[in-house]
C-alpha cells in the first residue's frame, strides 16, 4: 500500500476513537466540545511513559486511557447538573485550560544529545517508540483498526444490553430515565469515564503514529469536528460516526481540488444536515429500519 | 456467546502484533535541519534538509528521505502527501518540492527509510514570500528555550 | 402502606402542597381529585421524589422515603405515569419496558444485569405487552404509535417496574369511552394482583368507579376524604369545584 494511503488511513482510525467518544456522550445527551482534551491527556501520558520511561507500547496506551478516564470522570462530576450549552460552554474552557497547561508544561529528559519530553509550546518529539521496536507503518495502521475494532464490538454489545438502552434513556429524558430506576448521575460519570478512556486510547496511538505532538493540536477545531462526526454520521449506531470521519478525512481530503476549502464545505455539510436529519445520516429511526429490513420479524 | 469469543480473537491478535513489534531497538537517531524558501508558484516552497547522526553529528547520506505536512491546528486532516527528496550537492542534504494547501504554520514530518528508519517532525510558518519560525514560538511572553 | 405527614412543597411563594396528611392503605384504590392546580400532580411527584420537600414526610411501608432520589424509590416499588405522555420515542416498544422491568430491588447494584442481551427478559415483556394489548407492535418504536397506544404503552411501563405502589396521573385524559372502559378493567386487574393504587382523574365516572376512597384538594389542602358516595354529597367538594361567591 502507499505510505500516503496508510497515513489516511491510520488518521482515519485514530480520530475515529474521538469520534466515539463524543458519540457515547451525545447518546447520553451531553454535547462536549472537550474530548480533544482526553484526546491530548492520552496522547502526552502515553508518549512519556514509552519516550521517557521506556515502557512498552500496551502499557503506555492503558496508561493514556487510564488518566484520561480519570480526568473524564473528575470533570464528569461538578459538570453532572448542567445541560446543553452550559455543558458545552464547561467542556470547552476545560479543555482550553488543558491545552494551556500543556502549553506550559514542561518535562524533558537528555536521550542520546537530544532533550526528549513535552516542552510547552514547542511540544513534545521524539515519541520514537515505533523506530525503536521496528513497528512498520502497516504493523501500526493493524494495531489501530485492531483496537478499533475491538472498541467497536464492545459499543455492539453495550448497544444490544440494558446498558445501552438505559445511556438512550437519559439521553432523551433524565427524569423518565431515573422513574425506570436508572441511577442517572452514576450512569452519567461511567459515560463520561468511558468516552474519556476512548479519547485517551486515540490520543496514545496517535501520538506513537505521529511520533510528535503539540498542543495546539488538541485546540476546539478537533473537538467540533468529533462532535460533528456524530451529528454528521447518525446517532442511531456506533457506525454512525465512523461515517461521518469518512466522509470528513476520507472523502473530503481525497478530493484534492476540494482540499483548502474543506472546512467550508464541511462546515456546510454539518448546517445541511443538522437542518434535514438532526440526529446525522444513521439516526434512530434509519437504524431501527435497517434491522427489521435485516432479519424478519420474529412475530406475525 | 460468539461476540465474547471474536472479541477474545481480537485481543488476542492485538497481543501478538505489540509482541512482535519488541524488537531489538535501533541505536541510531537522526537530526535534521530544514530550509525552505519559495518556489516561483504559488503555496510551493523548495527545502533543503540536512540530516546527521544525532549523536557524532556525521552526515547521514543515502537515505530514502520524503517530506510530509500536517497542519497542526488540524490533527490527522490537512494533510499534505509526502513529497521524495533527491540527495543534495553536500553529503547528507536532500531536496524536495513541497506544494503546500494554504499558508501557515505546517508540521513538516521528515520520514527516513533505507537503511535507517526515523522521523523528524520540524515546525515551520510559511508565509507567501518568506519561511521562518512558527507563530507560538515567536508570542510575546514565551520563556527561553533550553 | 403510604403515609404523607405534613407534606409541604413552596415552590417560591406559591404554597402548591400545604401540610397535607394522607393514609393509603395496602390493596386499595385512592382517588386524588381536585381542581386544576390544587396540588393533585405535585403530591404525585413528590412521592416518586421529583423534587425536594419542602416540609413534611413520605413514609413508605413505614421507612421514611422522603431523602430517597427517584431510582431508589422506584427499586422499592413506587411507579408512575405522567398526565402529558413520557414515553422515550427513539426506543422501541419493547426497549421502553426493558430497563423498568429489572428495576425493581435495583437500588444499589449499579452494574448488576445492565450488560447482556434481552433474551431472557423477553417473555416476561411480552406478557406485560399483551396484557396492554400492544404485543402486536413490540418492535415499533414509541415515537411512532397512535395516541392512544402510546398512552397504554405508559402504563404498561409503569406496570413493567412491578410496583406496589402505582400513581396514575389522569390516564384517561384524551381517551374515548371505549378506551376508558378499557382502562377501568385493567386497573380492576391490577388491583385484584395486589397493587396499591392512588389515581389522579377528571374523569369523574372513571374515578366513583374505580376508586374505594377519595382524597380531594383545593389549593394545595386536603379539604375532604371519604368513600365516593360521601364525596359526591360533600358541600365543601361542591363548592371548590363549582365556585361559590365567598370563594370568588
Amino acid at each position: 500500500m502507499d505510505d500516503y494511503l496508510v497515513g489516511v488511513l491510520s488518521n482515519i482510525g485514530v480520530v475515529s476513537f474521538v469520534a466515539l467518544s463524543a458519540y457515547l456522550l451525545l447518546l447520553t445527551g451531553a454535547i462536549s466540545f472537550g474530548q480533544q482534551a482526553f484526546f491530548a491527556i492520552g496522547a502526552y501520558a502515553a508518549g512519556v511513559a514509552t519516550a521517557l520511561w521506556g515502557w512498552p507500547l500496551a502499557a503506555a496506551l492503558a496508561l493514556g486511557a487510564a488518566v484520561s478516564a480519570a480526568a473524564a470522570a473528575a470533570v464528569g462530576l461538578p459538570t453532572l447538573r448542567l445541560h446543553g450549552l452550559y455543558f458545552a460552554v464547561a467542556t470547552l474552557a476545560f479543555a482550553e485550560m488543558v491545552r494551556l497547561l500543556f502549553e506550559l508544561a514542561r518535562y524533558q529528559v537528555e536521550i542520546d544529545g537530544e532533550l526528549v519530553g513535552p516542552n510547552g509550546a514547542d511540544g513534545f518529539r521524539g515519541i520514537r517508540y515505533i523506530f525503536e521496536h521496528d513497528l512498520g507503518p502497516l504493523q501500526f495502521l493493524a494495531l489501530i483498526y485492531g483496537l478499533l475494532a475491538a472498541v467497536l464490538i464492545g459499543f455492539m454489545l453495550m448497544e444490544r444490553s440494558r446498558l445501552g438502552v438505559a445511556l438512550r434513556m437519559v439521553g432523551e429524558d433524565e427524569v423518565l430515565a431515573s422513574l425506570n430506576g436508572i441511577a442517572v448521575a452514576r450512569l452519567k460519570i461511567l459515560a463520561a469515564g468511558l468516552a474519556g478512556a476512548l479519547a485517551g486510547l486515540g490520543g496514545g496511538l496517535y501520538a506513537h503514529l505521529t511520533t510528535y505532538v503539540e498542543p495546539r493540536m488538541f485546540d476546539v477545531m478537533l473537538g467540533v469536528h468529533s462532535l460533528a462526526y456524530g451529528l454528521i454520521g447518525g446517532l442511531g449506531t456506533a457506525f454512525g460516526p465512523l461515517v461521518g470521519v469518512l466522509i470528513d478525512i476520507g472523502l473530503l481530503e481525497s478530493i484534492r481540488p476540494l482540499a483548502g476549502y474543506r472546512m467550508i464545505v464541511f462546515g456546510g455539510l454539518v448546517a445541511l444536515l443538522l437542518i434535514a436529519r438532526p440526529r446525522g445520516l444513521l439516526d434512530e429511526a434509519a437504524v431501527h429500519w435497517l434491522q427489521r429490513a435485516w432479519r424478519p420479524r420474529r412475530r406475525p | 456467546m460468539i461476540h465474547a469469543t471474536r472479541e477474545l480473537a481480537v485481543v488476542a491478535a492485538v497481543a501478538a502484533l505489540l509482541a512482535s513489534g519488541e524488537a531489538v531497538a535501533q541505536q541510531i537517531r537522526a537530526k535534521a535541519e530544514v530550509t525552505c524558501r519559495p518556489a516561483p508558484d504559488v503555496l510551493e516552497y523548495d527545502c533543503t534538509v540536512t540530516l546527521t547522526n544525532a549523536r557524532t553529528r556525521a552526515p547521514l547520506p543515502g537515505v530514502e528521505l520524503t517530506i510530509g505536512a500536517d497542519m497542526p491546528s488540524m490533527p490527522g486532516a490537512h494533510s499534505v502527501a509526502p513529497v521524495k527528496t533527491a540527495p543534495g550537492a553536500a553529503p547528507g542534504t536532500y531536496q524536495g518540492r513541497l506544494a503546500l494547501e494554504m499558508h501557515g504554520d505546517w508540521a513538516l514530518s521528515l520520514n527516513l527509510a533505507g537503511p535507517l528508519r526515523d522521523r523528524v517532525v520540524k515546525v515551520l510558518r510559511f508565509e507567501p514570500d518568506s519561511v521562518g519560525e512558527p507563530a507560538a514560538r515567536t508570542a510575546p511572553g514565551r520563556r527561553p528555550r533550553h | 402502606m403510604l403515609e404523607l405527614r405534613r407534606l409541604t412543597k413552596y415552590f417560591g411563594g406559591v404554597r402548591a402542597v400545604d401540610g397535607v396528611d394522607l393514609t393509603v392503605a395496602e390493596g386499595e384504590i385512592l382517588g386524588l381529585i381536585g381542581p386544576n392546580g390544587s396540588g393533585k400532580s405535585t403530591i404525585i411527584n413528590l412521592i416518586c421524589g421529583l423534587f425536594p420537600l419542602t416540609d413534611g414526610e413520605v413514609v413508605f411501608r413505614g421507612t421514611d422515603i422522603s431523602t430517597l432520589p427517584p431510582h431508589e424509590r422506584v427499586a422499592l416499588g413506587i411507579a408512575r405515569t405522567f398526565q402529558n405522555i413520557r414515553l422515550f420515542g427513539q426506543l422501541t416498544v419493547w426497549q421502553n419496558l426493558w430497563v423498568a422491568q429489572k428495576a425493581r430491588g435495583q437500588g444499589r447494584g449499579f452494574l448488576r444485569g445492565w450488560l447482556g442481551g434481552s433474551r431472557h427478559d423477553r417473555v416476561a415483556i411480552d406478557k406485560t405487552l399483551d396484557f396492554f394489548d400492544l404485543g402486536h407492535k413490540r418492535d415499533e418504536l414509541a415515537g411512532n404509535l397512535a395516541f392512544g397506544e402510546q398512552r397504554r404503552l405508559e402504563f404498561a411501563r409503569a406496570f413493567a417496574a412491578k410496583p406496589s405502589l402505582l400513581l396514575l396521573d389522569e390516564p384517561a385524559a384524551g381517551m374515548n369511552a371505549e378506551e376508558i372502559d378499557q382502562l377501568d378493567a385493567r386497573i380492576r386487574q391490577l388491583r385484584r394482583e395486589g397493587v396499591t393504587i392512588v389515581l389522579i382523574e377528571h374523569h369523574v365516572e372513571l374515578v366513583m368507579s374505580v376508586t374505594d376512597r377519595i382524597a380531594v384538594l383545593n389549593f394545595g389542602q386536603k379539604i375532604a376524604e371519604g368513600t365516593p358516595a360521601e364525596i359526591q354529597t360533600n358541600p365543601l367538594v361542591r363548592e371548590a369545584y363549582l365556585g361559590t361567591q365567598t370563594a370568588a
